[in-house]
């Protein structure tokens, strides 16, 4: 077909102005794709991380946090948190023999206090209440290491300890009253008196005999007094110390991480339910030795389906990762609620009660209630408010999406549109004595507009091909090399609740990742490719067709 | 001269529009053309040659008067019907030879030939049939960058003929070749046409080539200089 093959030529033959409108095509596509995918992507993100109470069946979460003056709902004040807290103070004598290995976990509650279990049922039967999950969420400290010595034993004394003092010689007088004495005592050759030098060498010479000669009593008397005890020899006492060591010596490692417990025989609503699971599988309605890890924790911790933990002597197996929503009250360890309380000597204690209302129009209604029903103390949350606690950079995107990323992508979308437009007119304006040349020949307007666009027609297809191609690989891209980001939320935090002191310090912070990705669907694809083909025939016929009007003396005269 | 008369021009004028000026390209033409006439449009520059070829092949409408071609009035006709027209009836000869950049020596020919229906194979051998009478059939394949000016024009040439039209009209076809080369192609032109009976309308400022033609038609300031004999 001579049309088909005069596009052809036509495409061929002008190869770097269809290049140039190709790659300009393609880059307004893939730009419009990679875009609209990215906003996408922190779209789903922010629903996945930020939409947490939705996720776990529930609509409101009710906690008591400590007051100076509490209401007669829960089990105390701030000297009730201090006391439960106060559990995690080791004694370290009681954990085993010192030097022995040991293991244990403490488990605390943080600045939530907790609530009877049977007292929650008042909750379940105010009006517009669905049900209600309870739930237990402590900050647990597991330690490990050797028991340390606690008190060391020390011996002391039996050192023997050598006198010696400088003795002025003795006078000539006393010297002849000491040799008439030794001679007194039938001892020939005592020291000589006179010369100094001579009388020391004496005294030296007996000396090293080690103190025969005048350590016998007899001689002792012939001294003068003030040379009798020039030598002597002390042994102190033998004693044994013993001492509390302060600080005690130990490698003990401690380290932190959060426990909740959940009901397995509610699993519509808990603190995590079925759909938050990312692997393996939910807890049995009987609730076995089973735990669940979530994803984060078990990366952090090199954890893996079938990993046991040990809680204090009890093994649970790892049965499923899960990846807990954000917000409210997440952990990174769940096992069976009544197995917690048990472990964390809370029996029939809970401290987050998860709600759901019949309706959700019923939501602020019921939240009132709940308000109402437990004083002061009680926190009850909806999951409008849960969200807008949860920051981080996922939550600076997600807004930033929100407005940016609509306006990059209509941006990005004109841009596409206008490049292309803008391409084919000017690919246009050059042919003008070309479309002249046509009509000369006697090419009706029909004839020149049709094969016009047929050429928008095919660099359309071609440049929205190439520019969906490259839209995929850079939303392949993000999703290989993309920034990860992060959302968190602080529960049981300081806040002007924290009357005690213990906010920071026992706030439990849970945070997510997200890896950024540019999730891409076929519509997105062919929106992309559809804004091409629309910009380039637009362009293309509106072009053309001005041209084709021209009358063809009037085309001809162009440029000539 | 067969005494059919081809074109009728009544008091035809063409003006252009030059911002606040209005320039009188042609003012006031009568002609009369014979069917199988050979006529040369003769004058300087911008006295308004180019343009009553124009308005003799439907490529512009007269400002006011008319033109009567084989009897139909040709500014009574639809953008269409002109169309149709210089494709069927007309051939074109430019000076700059006009021809598509991008197809190469057959395809140029073709590109006049496809719009009348013509069926691929058909399409091909005739236009290969007129690229041998201008002595290119083995220049068929070539673009038309790779031609001399006396080629492209022969392929102009073989363009123009292929729709076998009734009247060839070429707007100085030798103003961008050699005076040689511009014979012969002229030669060529008017040999072609007068073999098939072709009308052809030649406008040209070489005396020479005017001298070829049957009648020779002066033009000054729009204006024919001399009353044309019937």
């Amino acid at each position: 077909m001579f049309y088909l093959r005069y596009l052809r030529s036509e495409l061929v033959g002008r190869r770097t102005r269809t290049v140039l409108t190709l790659v300009g095509l393609a880059l307004g596509v893939a730009l419009v794709i990679t875009i609209s995918g990215l906003a996408r992507g922190l779209d789903r993100a922010q629903k996945t991380a930020l939409n947490p109470l939705s996720a776990i069946g529930t609509d409101l979460t009710v906690t008591l946090s400590p007051q100076q003056d509490t209401g007669g709902f829960g089990r105390g004040g701030g000297g009730e948190v201090v006391q439960a807290n106060q559990s995690a103070v080791t004694d370290l004598s009681k954990l085993g023999k010192p030097g022995t290995q040991f293991v244990h976990d403490f488990f605390l509650p943080g600045t939530q206090l907790t609530f009877p279990q049977q007292q929650t049922a008042k909750i379940a039967s105010l009006p517009g209440v669905a049900s209600i999950s309870n739930g237990l969420v402590l900050s647990a400290v597991h330690q490990e290491g050797v028991v340390p010595k606690i008190v060391a034993k020390i011996k002391a004394g039996g050192q023997q300890l050598d006198i010696r003092r400088q003795i002025k010689p003795p006078t000539a007088a006393e010297a002849a009253a000491i040799q008439a004495c030794f001679q007194k005592l039938g001892v020939g050759g005592g020291p000589q008196s006179g010369t100094q030098p001579g009388g020391q060498q004496g005294f030296g010479g007996r000396r090293a005999g080690g103190g025969g000669f005048f350590s016998s009593p007899a001689a002792r008397k012939c001294l003068p007094a003030r040379m009798r005890e020039f030598r002597a020899r002390i042994t102190t006492p033998q004693q044994t110390l013993k001492q509390v060591v302060s600080p005690p010596q130990t490698n003990i490692k401690s380290s932190s991480y959060t426990i909740g417990g959940i009901d397995p025989a509610q699993q519509s609503i808990g603190l995590v339910t079925p759909s938050q699971l990312s692997r393996g599988r939910f807890f049995s309605k009987s609730g076995g030795r089973e735990a669940l890890v979530s994803a984060a924790y078990a990366k952090r911790k090199s954890l893996k389906l079938g990993s046991t933990l040990d809680l204090n002597g009890t093994r649970y197996k790892i049965i499923g990762l899960v990846s807990p929503p954000l917000g409210g009250q997440t952990a990174d360890v769940y096992i069976p609620l009544a197995q917690l309380q048990n472990l964390a000597s809370q029996k029939g204690l809970a401290n987050v009660v998860l709600v759901r209302a019949t309706s959700s129009s019923d939501v602020a209604k019921v939240q009132q209630e709940i308000e109402q029903a437990l004083g002061s103390g009680a926190q009850v949350a909806s999951a409008k408010q849960v969200a807008a606690s949860i920051n981080g950079s996922l939550v600076d995107a997600a807004n930033l999406s929100h407005d940016l990323g609509l306006v990059l992508a209509i941006i990005a979308a004109v841009a596409a549109f206008l490049v292309a437009a803008l391409l084919t007119l000017s690919s246009i304006g050059k042919r003008v004595r070309e479309i002249g040349t046509l009509k000369a020949l006697g090419w009706s307007q029909r004839l020149v507009v049709r094969q016009v666009l047929g050429e928008c027609l095919a660099t359309g297809i071609a440049g929205g091909l190439v520019g969906v191609v490259l839209g995929v690989l850079a939303a392949a891209a993000i999703g290989a090399f993309g920034p990860s980001l992060s959302a968190s939320s602080t529960t049981g935090a300081a806040g002007a609740n924290d009357v005690l002191g213990l906010g920071q310090a026992l706030a439990r912070t849970a945070s997510t990742s997200v890896s950024l990705t540019a999730p891409l669907s076929l519509s997105l694809l062919l929106f992309g490719f559809a804004l091409a083909l629309a910009g380039g025939l637009i362009a293309g016929g509106a072009g053309a067709l001005r041209a084709a009007r021209l009358r063809p003396a009037d085309a001809l005269r162009q440029m000539e | 001269m067969t005494g059919d008369l081809l074109y009728d021009v009544r008091n035809a004028t063409r003006s252009f529009r030059r911002g606040e000026a209005t320039i009188n390209a042609l003012s006031g033409i009568d002609l009369t053309i014979e069917h199988g006439e050979i006529v040369a449009l003769v004058g300087p520059s911008g006295s308004g040659k180019t343009t009553l070829l124009q308005l003799l092949g439907a490529l512009d409408r007269p400002t006011s008067g008319q033109i009567f071609f084989e009897g139909r009035d040709l500014n009574a006709l639809a953008d269409n019907e002109l169309a149709d027209l210089r494709l069927r009836a007309f051939g074109f000869v430019f000076q700059t030879f006009n021809l598509i950049p991008t197809l190469n020596a057959l395809q140029n020919v073709e590109a006049k030939l496809a719009p009348t229906g013509v069926l691929e194979d058909e399409l091909r051998a005739r236009s290969l049939a007129l690229l041998e009478e201008v002595g290119l059939s083995d220049r068929a394949d070539h673009l038309p960058s790779q031609l001399s000016g006396g080629e492209q024009q022969r392929v102009a040439i073989a363009r123009a003929l292929s729709t076998e039209p009734r009247v060839v009209l070429a707007d100085e076809p030798t103003g961008n070749l050699d005076s040689r080369t511009g014979t012969e192609v002229v030669d060529l032109l008017t040999s072609l046409s007068e073999e098939r009976r072709h009308t052809v309308i030649l406008v040209t400022h070489d005396a020479e080539i005017a001298e070829k033609a049957h009648r020779s038609i002066r033009m000054q300031d729009g204006r024919l200089r001399e009353p044309t004999p019937a």
